[in-house]
């Protein structure tokens, strides 16, 4: 067969660039090395993860805060098979969800692991072997990331897990002991924390969520506090041992003592690495960095004219919107249009609760740049919508020009930031300042009007309800 | 509906201006904050704006005396002016003052022969601000591209527009001559017409000309800076309709726009098709070559070269001369040098008629024919008959890479005694060329193909090149012709021969 694109791996940037080829009128098809499409998002990633943590969430709000919201119950208790079974349940209508739309598109879907013979020619070996092969004019290579994990850590995915086993545990864990203080392990230390396991977090730098602004990590080492989480922070993993029933994790502190952490469960949770093994790269002579991954210029073609690469195969966050943004980008630019991506505008989200979302720069950022900001903050506290809701952790932060007051980053940690960050994003697509946003109103009661009230802070130190 | 525009109050003691010029005419279209006309006080000389789009009516004459208050235009708001030739609103409140002086910008007398040039492309718009000796137009003779300098600082008014043809000293554009540069310079408005009287108070700030998410990738699709474009949105922000309304202030020559074409996306099974202005100087080389054809006794005479021992003396000698001369040895000086010697012995080929004279030359002057961006051009290699290998390779260098700047002078181009051209480049296996008047003769070199030769009665593959002479029978017989192209062989197969001139 022959085509004008072939994306291979079907996960949300792979899957979106196929659709916005096809609707683009390209000829497309589509390599899927699994046998459900949507990759590690759908499958192993974001969906099933939030399919946990809102479970997870409703019985930690049942046990915790139903009695002063006059509920009570008697025998509440986890049914964690139920629980596990309704997420594969999510994943398997999202994953059916996009086969649809592939057929909608008239999107070919190729099931096997695509490996390139030449630049316009690709190998696709399926689970059983067999071999098939397609000639493509254009390849968008989408395969994504893997776990990371340390030389010295041997995953046993029993004990010694992934994200990918922390999905499908068949027990609570007593003590689970998370290597790495970044969103994953948060996000799913949190899922085990709110049912009744101690967590634990092994942290080299010194704050949770280090990418992120100081002020978020903070707060939500705060917060997490109060599920039950241990903070090991400064501290560096030298070894990780396990029985078949228990895993020992040392690590050393900045004053050179070696502590010693006992636990059932250790997720190794250090971030994740570019995919791309079996895709025959070396065939064809597509460059990668020293990080593996896939070298693109700025039009994201690769070291080979006609073969691009997105998402976590390449330079940059690792986030499903941003891999989606990309996917767009290609299908458009090989149609000769000219689209835009403002990576300085791709929101990043954290599904703790509180969960946390920022757009822009960070307060650290703007004091290397040596940027003259002015800062305005309001906290969830001072929030009505908040104090009905009972989730008063966390405050929005809004950091502005100093002399134009444009808005240059917001740093949300609080209910619903995940999507209350989408106000920030389209503002600062507009350049929006921070009394562009103070002087729109804001239906009350929100959760929204805390950013409204941190502007006005921003802007004049003038809140209102502090 | 009808606007009467006052003699505004200037002073506080100054009660009667004078009219001292009318920049534009009773029934003019006039613009929004365009400058009309010029008063004089007995302090100061100032101009006056046109306070709204439309059509100008004159209510006071120059020279005439007018109180403060006193009407001294209407303009009539209903009547709408073309968009095209709209100067943009001026947007800052001070302005430096014109001299009231216009400068008129001629066409300059370029060659001898040129008597007309096409406005190849406009590189500022009109009402921009230009400065002494900025280049604002580029313009196309039939035989080279040039550039136009502003002749004065201050507002430039285009008078011959774009793809228009116009003779020798006629006017190309007026300038309003201005003192100093405005503080912020004009920017063309492509955008809304009717938006210009509520925009013009606009001040600008950070975000002025920030263009929108989807603004931004029309722009980028339109080839237009967002710096160009007005914004209507909030503080100046350019909004998606603004970028769609948007047109490009100065299309450049043909060179990006055909680039455009060629990534638009192709819809299978189209059949569009696409017209073109003739360049002038695609105009001029297809009349002469129709000429030439039919004013001549064009025949061609062919001859195939063994091209072995030339690769083998390169392969031998191009680093040392590469190092020695910092220029590669190509085949161009080769033939050059076969060609003058073998001109210099047959002179007919070198030759060319004048009325009932015939006029021989004792030098040779090789035109090359090069491949321009904007067509074919002929530079000449003068004297090549006494100049070195290394020489002719650095003029050959330096002329090719004038003509593909388009930098060629017409000096450059004038003459020549005889043309090479080489279509091998393309991969053309035998021509026929033609002649490039008035000259006698052209050679054709062709690419280098291995072919089966007899040598001593065995077959050997050797590289080959077919040679065509095209030449004018009226002044060069069959003799002279082919005995000339045999001598270039002889020449080109054993270079020893074009050291020792036998």
């Amino acid at each position: 067969m022959k085509y004008d694109v072939t994306v291979i791996g079907s996960g949300p940037g792979g899957y979106v660039a196929a659709i916005r080829c096809a609707q683009l009128g390209l000829k497309t098809a589509i390599i899927e090395k699994y046998s459900t499409l949507g990759g590690t998002c759908l499958n192993v990633g974001c969906i099933p993860s939030k399919a946990l943590l809102d479970s997870s969430h409703h019985y930690h709000d049942a046990e915790s805060t139903f009695k002063e919201h006059g509920i009570e119950l008697d025998n509440l208790k986890v049914n964690l098979k139920q629980m596990i079974d309704r997420k594969a349940g999510v994943v398997a209508d999202n994953v059916a969800g996009i086969s649809f739309l592939m057929k909608k598109n008239k999107i070919d879907v190729l099931h096997g692991i695509g490996s390139f013979i030449d630049k316009n020619n690709i190998k696709i070996t399926d689970s059983e072997g067999k071999e098939t092969q397609v000639e493509s004019d254009k390849v968008i290579i989408a395969t994504g990331s893997k776990p990371a994990s340390l030389p010295f850590i041997k995953i046993d995915k029993k004990r010694v897990i992934t994200s990918t086993e922390a999905l499908e545990l068949k027990e609570i864990p007593k003590h689970m002991i998370v290597i790495g203080g970044g969103v994953i392990g948060m996000e799913l230390g949190s899922v085990y924390a709110r049912l009744g396991a101690e967590v634990s977090v092994v942290e080299y730098m010194d704050s949770l969520i280090p990418t992120m602004d100081g002020t978020m990590g903070k707060e939500l080492k705060k917060s997490l506090k109060k599920l039950g989480f241990n903070y090991y922070l400064g501290h560096k993993v030298t070894g990780v041992s396990s029985t078949a029933k228990t895993v020992t994790v040392k690590a050393e502190n900045k004053k050179g003592e070696l502590v010693e952490i006992k636990g059932d469960y250790c997720l190794v949770s250090i971030g994740r690495k570019p995919f791309t093994d079996g895709l025959g790269l070396e065939n064809i002579g597509v460059k990668t960095d020293e990080r593996g991954r896939i070298e693109v210029n700025e039009k994201l073609e690769t070291s080979i004219q006609g073969i691009y690469g997105i998402g976590d195969v390449i330079k940059g966050a690792m986030l499903a919107h941003k891999a989606e943004e990309e996917g767009m980008f290609i299908a458009e630019s090989i149609m000769g249009q000219k689209p835009h991506i403002n990576y300085n505008l791709i929101p990043g989200v954290v599904y703790t609760w509180p969960e946390v979302a920022a757009v822009g720069f960070t307060e650290e950022q703007l004091k290397e740049q040596g940027r003259a900001y002015k800062k305005g903050a309001f906290p969830f506290k001072a929030s009505g919508r908040a104090r009905a809701s009972m989730d008063m952790d966390g405050q929005v932060k809004v950091l502005a020009d100093q002399d134009t007051d444009e808005i240059l980053g917001v740093h949300i940690i609080g209910p619903r930031a995940a999507d209350m960050i989408a106000e920030a994003v389209v503002a600062m697509e507009y350049r929006a300042s921070a009394e562009d946003i103070a002087r729109m109103s804001h239906a009350h009661p929100t959760y929204t009007e805390a950013l409204k009230e941190a502007c006005l802070a921003a802007t004049d130190n003038r809140s209102i309800h502090v | 509906m009808s606007l009467e525009i006052k003699v505004p109050t200037v002073g506080e003691s100054i009660t009667e201006v004078t009219i001292a010029q009318w920049f534009k005419k009773e029934g003019d279209a006039v613009d929004l904050d365009e400058i009309i006309c010029e008063l004089e006080s007995d302090k100061a000389t100032f101009e006056l704006n046109a306070e709204a789009a439309g059509v100008l009516h004159i209510k006071a004459q120059e020279g005439d005396t007018l109180e403060i208050g006193a009407t001294i235009c209407e303009i009539d708001t209903d009547q709408a002016i073309s968009n095209t030739e709209k100067p943009t609103p001026m947007t800052e409140s001070k302005k430096p003052s014109t001299t009231g002086e216009i400068k008129e910008m001629i066409v300059p007398t370029v060659g001898e022969s040129i008597t007309e040039v096409t406005i190849s492309s406009w590189l500022k718009a009109d009402g921009d601000f230009v400065e002494l000796d900025e280049i604002i137009a580029e313009i196309d003779s039939d035989k080279a591209t040039f550039e136009l300098p502003a002749e004065a600082n201050g507002i430039l008014r285009i008078v011959a527009q774009e793809d228009e043809t116009i003779e020798i000293g006629a006017s190309i554009c007026k300038i309003e001559v201005m003192e100093v540069a405005p503080s912020a310079p004009e920017t063309p408005a492509p955008a809304v017409a009717e938006a210009t009287n509520t925009i013009a108070a606009v001040e600008s700030t950070y975000a002025t000309g920030h263009a929108s998410p989807a603004a931004a990738k029309i722009l980028a699709e339109k080839g237009i800076d967002p710096s160009q474009v007005k914004g209507s949105g909030v503080d100046g922000r350019i909004s998606k309709e603004d970028a769609e309304k948007a047109q490009k202030a100065a299309p450049k020559a043909a060179a990006p726009s055909k680039q455009e074409a060629t990534t638009a996306p192709i819809i299978p099974g189209s059949r569009n098709d696409r017209r073109e202005k003739m360049s002038s100087l695609r105009k001029t080389v297809a009349k002469r070559l129709v000429s030439v054809k039919n004013e001549t006794a064009m025949l061609t005479t062919f001859n195939e070269v063994n091209m072995k021992p030339i690769m083998d003396l390169r392969k031998k000698y191009k680093e040392k001369f590469k190092e020695k001369y910092e220029v590669g040895l190509g085949f161009m000086s080769f033939f050059t040098k076969a060609v003058s010697m073998a001109a210099q012995e047959w002179p007919s080929v070198n030759a060319r008629i004048d009325g009932n004279e015939i006029v021989y030359n004792d030098f040779v002057d090789v035109s090359i024919a090069v491949s321009a961006p904007k067509g074919l051009v002929v530079p000449v290699i003068r004297n090549a008959e006494s100049m070195t290998f290394e020489q002719v390779e650095r003029e050959v260098v330096r002329l090719a890479t004038k003509a593909r700047n388009n930098k060629l002078t017409i000096e450059e181009m004038t003459g020549g005694t005889f043309t090479l051209t080489n279509g091998g480049i393309f991969g053309s296996m035998l021509s026929t060329p033609i002649i490039n008047a008035p000259q006698s003769a052209i050679l054709g070199m062709h690419n280098i193909v291995e072919r089966p030769m007899a040598v001593n009665g065995e077959v050997q593959i050797l590289p080959i090149m077919y040679l065509a002479l095209s030449y004018d029978h009226r002044i060069v017989d069959g003799r002279e012709s082919v005995s000339f192209l045999v001598r270039v062989k002889e020449l080109l197969e054993d270079p020893t021969r074009l050291l020792l001139g036998i």
